[in-house]
């Protein structure tokens, strides 16, 4: 038997080299066969990145470990640290905070998830706050900081840790990560885009350089312009701003403050929220807020005014409109990270939504013998689609359930016409302490559980199942549960401390 | 409804009653919750069975019903999957397995390397690589241990006789307390708002909070009395009619079910201790009941008796629970005979209702809730059913209809996408584990056109020792496993 002839590699070019574009050239990389796919990057240092995404998900570390990254050399090189929790400052009303933790609450009894038995003790007055059960909001108040325990019945294993970092430093450690596995970097503009006349395909890129780059399949990472899906192929954009009405940022480093908190925090402004994400070398702020209840002047104030250091230079503004595209995968483009869509990074989903779009990409990957399918297409959208309005829905939660009267942009989330998929879980919980449990995309039931509760939705009834156990035993199971967290949490390492000894990163000269 | 629920009256009869009476029970005693269960007249037949899958074991050890023990009683036998055979040649047989077929190969999942492999020529069927297929075909049950479970589950169902099962659950529910009663006639008292106070029966009243409608396809509560309609699904099942009959057990008795088709439809053989039970579905519209019996007996080579022919009419209640009547089982959603899903179906409901049990003064939440994920379950199963129609090779008027017939969307989507990429859409509330999709899917004939393209990263040579050490241990682990008699004990070593 004579080999057949070796055919060409099946040509990806991925538009744009940010956050998005590098995580997907470097998994594709790693993940698919060298001999079979040829990656290429077309990146242009003349466009800045948005970058905005310097909070993450538990799921960031599957995605690294997948690749094989060593996490404590990639927490050096992108002056990451542990991050545990988000905590909102506000977002019921002024003066309330909560944690929502990566991490459960309590444990299932007697075959009903925790929150009912929970409900239950709270009102014969026999429990104290929800929050109070989570290990992972004990480590966040302490600010400590230690690897899930191995053992998974101690309650030091009932939590997931994501990461802070620099998402520029992040997308550049990629880069020097992906780059040695075969990755084709191309500096360069796309000035035009050359499809073929019969399928409506892209076929080439035009750079400003002159040069044309051919290829199979383009992955469009060119952030909020959306070269490709958006621009070639056009493929219609849903607006969802009349659900998350925050339209503007303005970004901020200032200088690290200690202690380093191993936590995002997030706090509710009169027209939006501003953020502080802790890491080695500085702290980042932004204030996320709506032109349509405050102007740029009065955001600027209001973000500097909520610094707990003087700034590292002037606030950078950035527009956005909440929303996604109908489809992230057109023809032979597929749209991923900013360029398919933008939710507020709120509960850091950004790179979360790269991850997932990037895996089932690669799951659904086309083949030089499969050639574009519309089948994998179809597929691949709906997933999408889960994504994006999954994470929609918890959202917009924290918005609506407030009770920051007097507030226009707040009375006004307040008072909208929520999405049926979200008014029905947000009924379904106060009617019964039944949470939002679904299999496939964010978020997880506890997540839902930590906003529902730190923002005022409580339950007014609990599943009766519940009550199989006596009373004065749930009292005393919850008061073991609460010591042992309290206990094992006094006893970790403080964040700090342990990044020092596990990761510390260079000093770098603060970006000015 | 808003109060408090302190009695729940359940109306039906057979297996599905006593499992939801039990079950219920069970949960909601230590609750303060009363259970009643007005039991109406019989309608199984000897010749019925019951295939259960294995998560029917989550609601026995709930009633701590004894696995052994309910062998004995019942006459019951293991099942390790479903055998599905062509008798009109051409297409061979496969085993649907309860159990994985083989074992990740560098993190991925075994079964595209399989596919890629068939596709270069590999001879070496799917089942071979599940413990499960393996067991049955040798006529053995499969014990998990530690080394299987590594390397991947393996699971078993059960046949029982429908009436002794009825029967043994009857008992678990008189033994834990369930308040019973039976019932020629029952009368149905409702208040000014619609909901059910109290169903009288025989002259006695039973009042109560919620009530459950267990009577089948009677669906005599949520049907009959509340008026909630069934969506049909006729459209995707060309079989109307379903005969159950019984012959002589097979000596020795095999380990799994097997489902043949042939001219007129198919037919299913559960083999149990006390008899080989089988259920043959076919249309009406193609061929006639008696012709259909007489002709089954000779092709099957069994001394076919006790027949019994009823109608088939898949369909969907618009809503599982309406006022304050949950419908569970056949009442909520007939499903279409084939796999034998109803106690499945009657398992799913009584999870669902117990995870979202009315509570508190506002109980049209959890309605909506638990009528949206039955929706959607009983859309899974469904489309698993469905698939089978739309999908099976065989020749012949009625297997020419089942594949003219449009398919549920989400069907045809997963179908396309197995075609298109080897995978198995994930979907959410499909009960159905991804190894019997494939196993379906393969089965059946669709072959995937491509396959997730990292696989091609693992070298050849590693997928080949790796395909051997799995076929030696799946080997090896089988023969260690105890025959169907000695897992039954109805042999003397």
């Amino acid at each position: 038997m004579t080999p057949a002839p070796e055919p060409e590699p099946f040509k990806v070019v991925i538009v744009g080299g940010g956050t998005a574009g590098w995580m997907a050239a470097s998994a594709l990389v790693k993940l698919l066969p060298a001999q079979d796919y040829a990656i290429t990057l077309i990146e242009s240092d003349e466009i800045g990145t948005v970058g905005v995404g310097e909070a993450t998900l538990p799921h960031i570390k599957v995605f690294n470990d997948r690749l094989g990254i060593d996490e404590a050399q990639f927490m050096r090189e992108t002056q990451a640290a542990f991050k545990i929790g988000i905590e909102f400052v506000g977002w019921d009303q002024p003066g309330e905070r909560y944690v929502h933790p990566f991490g459960t609450f309590g444990e299932p009894w007697a075959g009903v998830d925790f929150q009912h038995h929970w409900a239950r003790a709270r009102a014969a007055g026999r429990a104290s706050e929800l929050h109070d059960y989570s290990f992972a909001i004990a480590a966040c108040r302490n600010n400590a900081f230690e690897f899930p325990n191995e053992d998974p019945k101690s309650i030091r294993a009932t939590f997931a840790y994501a990461y802070h970092f620099d998402a520029a430093l992040y997308a550049q450690f990629l880069r020097r990560w992906a780059m040695p596995l075969g990755v084709t970097r191309i500096e360069g503009k796309v000035v035009d885009v050359r499809r073929d006349d019969g399928t409506g395909h892209v076929a080439s890129l035009m750079l400003a350089s002159g040069a044309e780059i051919a290829g199979d399949l383009f992955v469009d990472c060119s952030g909020f312009r959306s070269l490709l899906v958006g621009g070639t192929m056009e493929v219609d954009w849903q607006d969802w701003s009349h659900w998350l009405p925050c339209d503007r940022a303005l970004a901020v480093p200032n200088m690290r403050v200690e202690p380093l908190l191993p936590f995002t925090r997030l706090t509710a402004q009169e027209a939006g929220w501003t953020w502080r994400i802790g890491l080695q070398h500085r702290t980042g702020n932004g204030y996320v807020f709506s032109s349509r209840f405050t102007d740029e002047e009065r955001a600027r104030d209001v973000l500097l005014a909520a610094l707990d250091a003087p700034p590292l230079g002037e606030p950078r503004l950035l527009r956005f409109q909440a929303g996604r595209r109908a489809a992230a995968w057109a023809g032979n483009c597929v749209a991923v990270g900013l360029a398919s869509g933008f939710l507020e990074p709120l509960e850091s989903t950004s790179i979360f939504l790269i991850q997932a779009a990037v895996m089932d990409l690669i799951g659904l990957m086309p083949t030089r013998r499969s050639g574009i399918d519309p089948r994998l297409a179809a597929e691949y959208n709906r997933l999408f689609e889960v994504h994006y309005d999954r994470t929609r829905d918890f959202l917009v939660l924290h918005y609506t359930a407030n009770r920051r009267h007097g507030q226009p942009l707040w009375d006004h989330v307040r008072n909208m016409q929520l999405p049926e998929s979200l008014a029905h879980k947000i009924a379904l919980f106060r009617a019964s302490a039944a949470a939002p449990d679904y299999r496939y995309g964010l978020f997880s039931r506890d997540s839902w559980l930590s906003v529902l509760v730190g923002q005022g939705v409580l339950p007014a009834a609990w599943n009766p199942l519940a009550e199989a156990i006596p009373l004065d035993d749930l009292a005393a199971r919850l008061a073991d549960l609460k010591y042992r967290i309290e206990v094992n949490a006094a006893d970790m390492t403080g964040h700090g401390d342990f990044i020092r000894s596990y990761c510390p990163a260079p000093a770098l000269e603060p970006a000015a | 409804m808003s109060v408090r629920v302190q009695t729940l009256v359940l109306l039906g009869r057979d297996a599905p009653l006593w499992l939801a009476a039990s079950v219920l029970q069970a949960a909601l005693k230590p609750a303060g919750v009363a259970v009643t269960a007005i039991e109406l007249p019989s309608l199984l037949h000897v010749s019925d069975v019951y295939a259960t899958l294995p998560g029917i074991e989550a609601l026995h050890t709930r009633l701590r019903l004894d696995e052994a023990g309910l062998l004995r009683a019942t006459g019951g036998a293991f099942s390790l999957g479903q055998n599905i055979r062509d008798m009109l040649g051409g297409h061979g047989h496969f085993l649907n397995a309860y159990g994985a077929y083989g074992t990740p190969i560098e993190g991925n999942d075994f079964f595209p390397y399989w596919a890629k492999a068939r596709d270069l020529g590999l001879d070496v069927a799917l089942e071979q690589f599940s413990l499960t297929a393996a067991a049955a075909r040798q006529g053995r049950v499969m014990i998990p241990d530690e080394a299987s479970e590594a390397y991947g589950r393996a699971d078993y169902g059960y046949h029982l006789p429908a009436i002794a099962y009825a029967a043994g659950l009857k008992s678990v529910a008189s033994r834990i307390g369930v308040a019973m009663r039976t019932a020629n006639h029952i009368a149905i008292e409702r208040g000014d708002d619609g909901d059910i106070v109290a169903l009288v029966a025989d002259g006695e009243r039973a009042a109560g909070e919620l009530f459950v409608d267990v009577t089948g396809s009677d669906a005599a509560l949520i049907g009959k009395t509340l008026g909630i309609d069934q969506q049909s699904w006729r459209t995707h099942f060309s079989a109307d009619r379903v005969f159950a009959a019984r012959a002589q057990p097979f000596a020795p008795i095999p380990t799994y079910a097997e489902l043949r088709a042939w001219q007129p439809g198919w037919a299913a053989l559960y083999p149990t201790q006390a008899a080989t039970h089988v259920i043959h579905a076919f249309s009406s519209a193609l061929t006639e009941p008696e012709d259909a019996l007489a002709r089954l007996g000779a092709a099957a080579g069994l001394a076919l008796g006790d027949a019994v022919l009823r109608p088939s009419d898949p369909g969907r209640r618009e809503q599982a629970w309406a006022h304050n009547c949950v419908a569970i089982g056949s009442a909520a959603c007939a499903l279409d005979p084939i796999h034998n899903l109803d106690l499945h179906a009657v398992q799913l409901g009584l999870i669902t209702l117990l995870t979202y049990f009315p509570t508190g003064q506002d109980v049209a939440p959890s309605r909506d809730e638990y009528n949206r994920l039955m929706r959607s379950s009983f859309e899974r199963l469904r489309d698993y059913q469905a698939a089978f129609y739309a999908l099976a090779p065989y020749p012949g008027l009625f297997w020419d209809t089942g594949r003219a017939a449009p398919q549920p969307p989400e069907l045809a989507h997963i179908v396309a996408t197995f075609r298109a990429r080897g995978e198995v859409p994930p979907m959410e509330d499909d009960s159905i584990p991804t190894d019997n999709w494939r196993a379906l899917l393969i089965g059946l004939g669709v072959t995937p056109e491509s396959y997730p393209p990292r696989i091609d990263a693992t070298s050849p040579d590693t997928v080949k020792a790796q395909f051997r050490t799995m076929l030696g241990f799946v080997r090896d682990a089988v023969l260690r496993q105890p025959t169907h008699a000695q897992a039954l004990g109805t042999t003397n070593g």
